[in-house]
C-alpha cells in the first residue's frame, strides 16, 4: 500500500469533473478546452514561423540576435502545437518543456526589452510580453501548463494496476 | 485590395464571429448553418485573392508579396481548421475556435490593407 499516494488520488478523484475510470493515460489534451489552445497555438506558430522566415530571408544581418529568437520562438509554438494535439505520456513531456521554455522566454525577451530597448532594436515576438501580438504569447504558456496540469494521468489507475 | 471587397469579408467574418459567440455564451457546439457561413466568408477570400493577383499583375504593388500572401493563405487555412474541429468537438468549445478562427480572418484584412498601402 502506498499510503500518501493513495490518498492523494482519492482526493483528486473526488474534484475530477470527469468519471476517472478510463483515465490511464490521461484525458486527451486535444479535446475540449484543448481545441482552443490547438487553434491559438497554431495562429501564433504561423504568425512566428512566418515573421521568423521573412525576418531571416530578408534582414538577417540587421539584429541577428532578435530575429534568431523569433525563429526560436517559431520553433517551440510549432512543437508546442503538435504535441498538445498528439498527447499521449512522451508528447506530453514535450509539451511540458516548450510551454516552459515560451514562458521563461516571454519573461526574460519581455523584461530585458523593457529594461534595455536598445538591446532590442528590432522587436520580436516575445517583445514588450507579447504586446504587439496582444499579449497572447504571454498569456498562452500559462494557458498550456494549466492545462497540462489539468488533463495529467491521474495516480488513481496506476495505483489500482499496481 | 479593393475596399468594398475588403469591407465586406470583414463584415461577413465578424458577423459569423458574433454568432459563433453567441453559441459560446448558450454553451452550444457550431451547427452546419455556421459552417455555411463560413464557407461564404472563405468563398469572399478566394474572390479577394483573385482580384489581388489580378491587380498586383497589373499596376498594384504590395510592401512585401512574401508577407501578403502569407496572410492570403492564413486566412484561407484557418476557417477549414475550424470546420474540422466543428466536426471533432461537439462542446461549446468548437464554437470557441470558430469564433476564434473568424476574428482571425477580421484582423488578418487589417494586416493585408497594412502591407497593401505600406
Amino acid at each position: 500500500m502506498a499510503g500518501p499516494e493513495m490518498t492523494e488520488s482519492k482526493e483528486s478523484a473526488v474534484t475530477a469533473d470527469t468519471p476517472a475510470g478510463q483515465r490511464v493515460d490521461g484525458p486527451p489534451t486535444r479535446a475540449g478546452f484543448g481545441r482552443v489552445l490547438v487553434t491559438v497555438y497554431g495562429i501564433l506558430a504561423l504568425a512566428a514561423t512566418g515573421r521568423a522566415s521573412y525576418e531571416l530571408a530578408t534582414k538577417f544581418h540587421e539584429a541577428p540576435v532578435a530575429y534568431l529568437l523569433s525563429l526560436l520562438a517559431a520553433v517551440v509554438y510549432v512543437l508546442a502545437t503538435v504535441a498538445l494535439w498528439q498527447g499521449g505520456s512522451r508528447w506530453r513531456g514535450v509539451a511540458w518543456v516548450a510551454c516552459s521554455v515560451e514562458l521563461v522566454g516571454v519573461l526574460a525577451v519581455g523584461a530585458a526589452s523593457l529594461a534595455d530597448p536598445d538591446a532590442f532594436p528590432e522587436s520580436t515576438v516575445w517583445s514588450g510580453f507579447g504586446s504587439g501580438y496582444g499579449y497572447v504569447p504571454l498569456v498562452l504558456p500559462f494557458a498550456g501548463l494549466w492545462w497540462l496540469w489539468h488533463t495529467r494521468p491521474r495516480a488513481a489507475e496506476e495505483g489500482a494496476s499496481a | 485590395m479593393t475596399v468594398p471587397l475588403t469591407v465586406l469579408v470583414v463584415a461577413a467574418s465578424l458577423a459569423l464571429a458574433a454568432w459563433a459567440g453567441w453559441f459560446v455564451y448558450r454553451d452550444r457546439p457550431v451547427i452546419l448553418r455556421q459552417l455555411w457561413g463560413a464557407s461564404v466568408v472563405e468563398a469572399l477570400v478566394v474572390v479577394e485573392a483573385v482580384v489581388a493577383g489580378v491587380l498586383l499583375a497589373g499596376s498594384a504593388s504590395v510592401d512585401s508579396p512574401g508577407l501578403f500572401w502569407g496572410y492570403v493563405a492564413a486566412s484561407l487555412l484557418i476557417l477549414p481548421f475550424a470546420a474540422a474541429v466543428a466536426f471533432a468537438e461537439r462542446t461549446r468549445w468548437s464554437s470557441v475556435v470558430l469564433l476564434l478562427a473568424a476574428v482571425t480572418v477580421a484582423f488578418l484584412q487589417l494586416r493585408m490593407v497594412q502591407v497593401w498601402q505600406g
